[in-house]
This record gives structure tokens, C-alpha cells and sequence, in this order.
């Protein structure tokens, strides 16, 4: 009964078109909802999974970089490294900015990088020169749409060169920048204080173990994991992006639902004696119903296909005209979509096939 | 053989009740072509659903050679339908997406025979019938004599014991009408398929054998059709 199944469906091309249509809607709002949940996320984490840090150190009741400030004393480290397992303790500096630029506006996030200390550095610089020198500073190249090596950049009435563009440090809606320390200090003006510390443990020390150890010997410091301290820093995308994208989702799954069930719900009235015409024949119920179920689950798969491929162009064209646009997708995120595409697609039948059980046979009589 | 015993069909209850067939009784052998007429509103219909199983009788019973099929559940009820009956429409029901051959194969496909046996048998009978040349047309390219061919081929492929044919010729021009239920009564005669058709074209005594007349939902007069006259070749076509 396939093939009846997919004669009716390609009989009506304006209907089938339209479920497909539906349905690659649904798909591709999913699909790019997700990819810019997995980008943002994975562009949050980005660099603090590049530097070479066992465990981030900030003030007590700090959580993550950017909505819970850390302040803390600059000789903390002197205390840090006599800690059992830390080989050293180096200070992080970083400062969220309103900074402008050839008249426009726009926010870094401001990193001091110390290269005799190593901390603070890029993840890797792409272009220009690779350490910043006095009134100079490395953008993320995600900036370079605003601004390009050469441009002065106006941070809190500090003027900065930009001299390269480093990679890693993309946080969606602003980015790192990496100047001096000593450029950092004074656009902070915090001379004897420290945002956070960057230690590295000697080799073979448990990490766990040695947070809580810094916890204990440092009660006014909390101690973090640099896994942890990833959970911490993308979190704020889960919470606040993950319940959008659930109603979104939700609006998505509905909107497909209705669209695949109208138009087999319409299909299945509209050829409610062709359906008589079969039971009277000898088709039993399910036979029946396995054909508006095939339809639907045709109309599905095919507007899966339709939406993967939207998404998947959306995903490579967008994010060059808009930078917000991070977009990634997992082949796991594929596979869980087309099981939900599946679900969907079997739950708009659902009505159609309440309907065909109604059908009387002996409707095939009336001429 | 297919016996009907005292079948009766009672729509509604109490005072509103509408008996529609009233205690009628036929026996039909193999090859037996049975005509059904009466006018509008005698029962006639209600009296093929029955016999067809599409609609429950309210009383009497359905025999198919001495088995009762009237209390059978919906499942073997379709596959008493599938296996014993074949339905020929006022309206052709072809299936408005699939072509000629599709229409046939359908009921083949529906009892599970393969895709190229169901392919081949189609074939035959639809040359057989007079329209091989129009096996991929879709019911909407196809004139009214082709569809109803069609449908005729449809009703004779899964080899029913009993053809139901419903105004078979009341959407066709004369000759063809006549042409087509020439055709359907040879086959299904010489194949030793029992048909029962319900009409009001009193041409059709030509290819009937007997001829029964309804009122009120009683059968009141049975007499004799023209067929033996009008059919003399039906045993030629008989198969091996």
C-alpha cells in the first residue's frame, strides 16, 4: 500500500508541497535554533578552554567571567603557590567595556596579557603582530567587521592601536581584546588588585583535590576546575537560551503537526469514497490506515530533507552578514530533529485517521 | 453457492423505523446472473450491501456455500470481501491516482500476491476486457466505458464467487452499457462467478438470467432473463 500512499501524495502536488513546506519550516527553525544554541555555547567556552589552566581562582560567591566580578588581592599568589601541588599562580585581569571606534560602539572584553608571565595571552593570534605593545591591542577578528589593524580604539579615554586579530575569543554579543597589564591597570585603575588567578598544578596532582585544598587554606576564594569553570561560563547560555528554545520548539512541533494533519486531515475527506471504494474491496482498517500514516510520514521525511538542507545553507550564508549568527550542529542533533520529525509527522495523522475509521463503506453505493 | 435466508435491514427504532428489506430469500449458483430491479427506494441497494457485507441485516442470514458470514468481525469480514466478492459502481470508484493496471492490481496487492504477479493478472484481464492499450492511464484520461472496464476487471481479479454490480450501466451511453455488462456477465458466467445487479435498465434482462423485482423491501416477482438468447459464445471464454 507504499505506492498508493505515495500516488495520492504526488497527486495533489499543491497540498504535498504545502506539508513539505510546513514541515521544512518547523525543521529549519529547530535545526537553527539548536546550531545557535551549540555555537553560542561552545563560543562562550571557547577560550577558557584554550588557555593552560588546571584552576581558575576568584573571589568567593564568583561563579563565571562575566555577570559575577572577581576581585582579588594581587599578592594572593604568593599564598596560592604554597599550596601542596600548585606549581604557579599567575593574575587575570579583565574588564567588560563600552569602547569606540571611526565613530561606532561596541563592547570588548578586555584581557591584561602579561607575555613574561604567559597569562592573559590569545588563544591564537591570526594577523598583526603577536604581542601588544604600549598603547596597543590584539581584537578577536570577529570585531573586524567594525574595525581593522591600524584603527584607534577609545576605551574609557584610553586610546589603543589595533595591531592584530586573534581567534578563540568570539563571545557572541562582545569579544576578548588583549592589551598590556599595565594598559589595563589604568583604564581600571585596581593597581594593587586582581580579577582572578590562572594555576597550574605539577603534573600528576588531582584537580579536584587540590581546589578543595585551596578552598580550605583560602576561605574567602572559591576554586574552580577549568572544566567547571566552562559549566559556569556557558551556563548562562543554557539558562536563559534552552527555555526559548523549548516554546520555540514547541511552536515549531505545532506548526508542523498542524500543517502535515490539515492537509491529510483534507486529503482523507476529500478521497473519504476512494476510502469506502477500498474497504469495500476488502482492505481492513489498518491497511487504511497505514496509507494516511505513510503519506504523512513521507510528507515528514521529505520536509526533514527541505529543512536540513535551508538550515544547513542558513547556517553557512548568515553568520558572514551577521556575526551573532554562530551556528553549529552536531550529527547527533540531526539524528534526535528527524526522530522528532518522525513523532511529528505520525501524531498529524493521528485525526485523519480517526476520520477514516468513520468512513462507511456503503457510502460507495451513492453515485 | 450463496444462500440469503429471510434477510431483513431495519433502519432506526419504534415509531420512526424504516424496514428497508423485508424477510427476502435467494439462493445463486455458480454462473447464476441475477438482476435486481424495483424503483427508487425499494431496497435494492441496502439488499447488495447486505449480501456484500458492507452493512449488517438486522435479521436473516448471509450463507457462502453453508457458511454464515454475517456475524463475522470487520477484519474477516474484509477478507471475506477481498477473497469472495467483487463490486462493480454506478460512479466506476476508480482510484483517481493510480492508472488502469494500478486499479486492478489493488485488491491482488491487498491479499498479499506479489508486485509482479499482481502485475501480470491485471494485464491479462485488462486485455482481456478489450483495453491492454490503456494500461497507464489514469481513471481521468480514460472514457466512461474504459473506467467501467476497468472496474469490471478490478471486481473479476481476486476471482470473487459473487459480483455486485450497482447501476453498473447508469453512466454509460447504451451501446457501451451494453457492451460492458455483455462483457462482465461472459466472464464472470463462464468463470462460474454468481452476479447480482442492481438496475433499473430493463436492457439489462439480456444478459440476466433471472430477474427479480423489489417493492417496498419484498422481493414480489422472479421470472426468467434473456441471457441463454443473448450469451451464446460465455463458454469459449472459459478458462482452463
Amino acid at each position: 500500500m507504499f505506492l498508493l500512499a505515495i500516488k495520492n501524495l504526488f497527486q495533489e502536488k499543491t497540498r504535498f508541497l504545502i506539508s513539505v513546506g510546513g514541515v521544512a519550516f518547523s525543521v529549519t527553525l529547530i535545526i537553527v535554533l539548536t546550531g545557535l544554541y551549540r555555537g553560542w555555547n561552545d563560543k562562550l567556552g571557547e577560550y577558557i578552554r584554550s588557555v593552560p589552566v588546571d584552576i581558575w581562582v576568584m573571589q568567593k560567591g564568583s561563579e563565571e567571567l562575566f555577570h559575577t566580578p572577581s576581585i582579588l588581592p594581587i599578592t594572593l599568589d604568593d599564598e596560592l603557590v604554597k599550596i601542596n601541588g600548585v606549581q604557579s599562580a599567575k593574575p587575570f585581569n579583565a574588564r567588560r567595556l563600552a569602547v569606540s571606534s571611526g565613530g561606532q560602539q561596541f563592547q570588548l572584553y578586555i584581557v591584561g596579557y602579561d607575555p613574561a608571565q604567559n597569562s592573559g595571552q590569545p588563544a591564537r593570534v591570526v594577523e598583526g603582530k603577536k604581542v601588544p605593545g604600549p598603547g596597543e591591542i590584539i581584537v578577536d577578528r570577529s570585531q573586524s567587521k567594525k574595525i581593522s589593524i591600524g584603527d584607534k580604539i577609545n576605551a574609557a579615554g584610553r586610546e589603543l592601536e589595533v595591531v592584530g586579530f586573534a581567534e578563540g575569543g568570539d563571545l557572541v554579543i562582545t569579544s576578548f581584546a588583549f592589551t598590556l597589564p599595565e594598559e589595563l591597570n589604568k583604564i581600571q585603575s585596581l593597581p594593587d588588585a586582581v580579577n582572578n588567578f590562572w594555576v597550574t598544578l605539577n603534573p600528576g596532582t588531582d584537580k579536584n583535590k587540590a581546589a578543595g585544598d585551596i578552598e580550605s587554606a583560602l576561605p574567602n576564594v572559591t576554586a574552580v576546575t577549568s572544566e567547571e569553570f566552562v559549566s559556569s561560563n556557558t551556563k548562562i547560555v543554557s539558562d536563559s537560551f534552552l527555555p526559548v528554545i523549548l516554546v520555540l520548539v514547541l511552536v515549531s512541533i505545532a506548526v508542523g503537526v498542524a500543517v502535515i494533519g490539515l492537509t491529510i486531515f483534507t486529503s482523507t475527506i476529500e478521497k473519504a469514497k476512494e476510502y469506502g471504494v477500498l474497504k469495500a474491496i476488502g482492505l481492513k482498517n489498518r491497511q487504511l490506515y497505514a496509507v494516511v500514516l505513510k503519506q504523512a510520514l513521507i510528507a515528514g521525511v521529505v520536509g526533514f530533507g527541505v529543512g536540513a538542507v535551508i538550515a544547513t545553507l542558513l547556517g553557512a550564508s548568515v553568520s558572514q552578514y551577521v556575526p551573532q549568527f554562530v551556528y553549529q550542529i552536531r550529527s547527533l542533533d540531526i539524528a534526535w530533529i528527524f526522530g522528532l520529525t518522525v513523532v511529528m509527522a505520525a501524531l498529524a495523522a493521528y485525526i485523519p485517521l480517526r476520520r477514516l475509521a468513520r468512513i462507511d463503506p456503503t457510502e460507495v453505493f451513492k453515485a | 453457492m450463496i444462500e440469503i435466508r429471510d434477510l431483513s435491514k431495519t433502519f432506526g427504532s419504534g415509531h420512526t423505523a424504516v424496514k428497508a428489506v423485508r424477510n427476502i430469500s435467494l439462493k445463486l449458483v455458480p454462473g447464476d446472473i441475477v438482476l435486481v430491479m424495483g424503483p427508487s427506494g425499494s431496497g435494492k441497494t441496502t439488499l447488495i450491501s447486505m449480501i456484500g457485507t458492507l452493512m449488517r441485516p438486522t435479521g436473516g442470514d448471509v450463507l457462502l456455500d453453508g457458511k454464515n458470514v454475517t456475524e463475522l468481525s470487520p477484519d474477516k469480514l474484509a477478507d471475506f470481501r477481498l477473497n469472495n466478492v467483487g463490486f462493480v459502481f454506478q460512479s466506476f470508484n476508480l482510484i483517481a491516482a493510480l492508472n488502469a493496471e494500478l486499479n486492478v492490481m489493488l485488491p491482488l496487492l491487498a491479499k498479499g500476491t506479489s508486485k509482479s504477479a499482481a502485475r501480470q493478472n491485471a494485464r491479462e484481464l485488462l486485455m482481456k476486457l478489450g483495453i491492454g492499450e490503456r494500461l497507464h492511464h489514469l481513471p481521468r484520461d480514460l472514457s466512461g466505458g474504459e473506467k467501467q472496464r476497468v472496474a469490471v476487471a478490478r471486481a473479476l481479479v481476486n476471482e470473487p464467487k459473487i459480483i455486485l454490480a450497482d447501476e453498473p450501466t447508469a453512466n454509460l451511453d447504451s451501446k457501451t452499457g451494453h457492451e460492458v455488462m455483455q462483457l462482465l456477465c461472459q466472464t464472470a458466467c463462464s468463470e462460474g462467478r454468481a452476479v447480482i445487479i442492481v438496475s433499473h435498465d430493463t436492457r439489462l434482462k439480456d444478459v440476466a438470467k433471472r430477474v427479480i423485482i423489489i417493492e417496498d423491501g419484498r422481493l414480489v416477482k422472479e421470472e426468467r432473463g434473456n441471457h441463454e438468447a443473448n450469451c451464446p459464445m460465455e463458454h469459449k471464454h472459459a478458462r482452463p
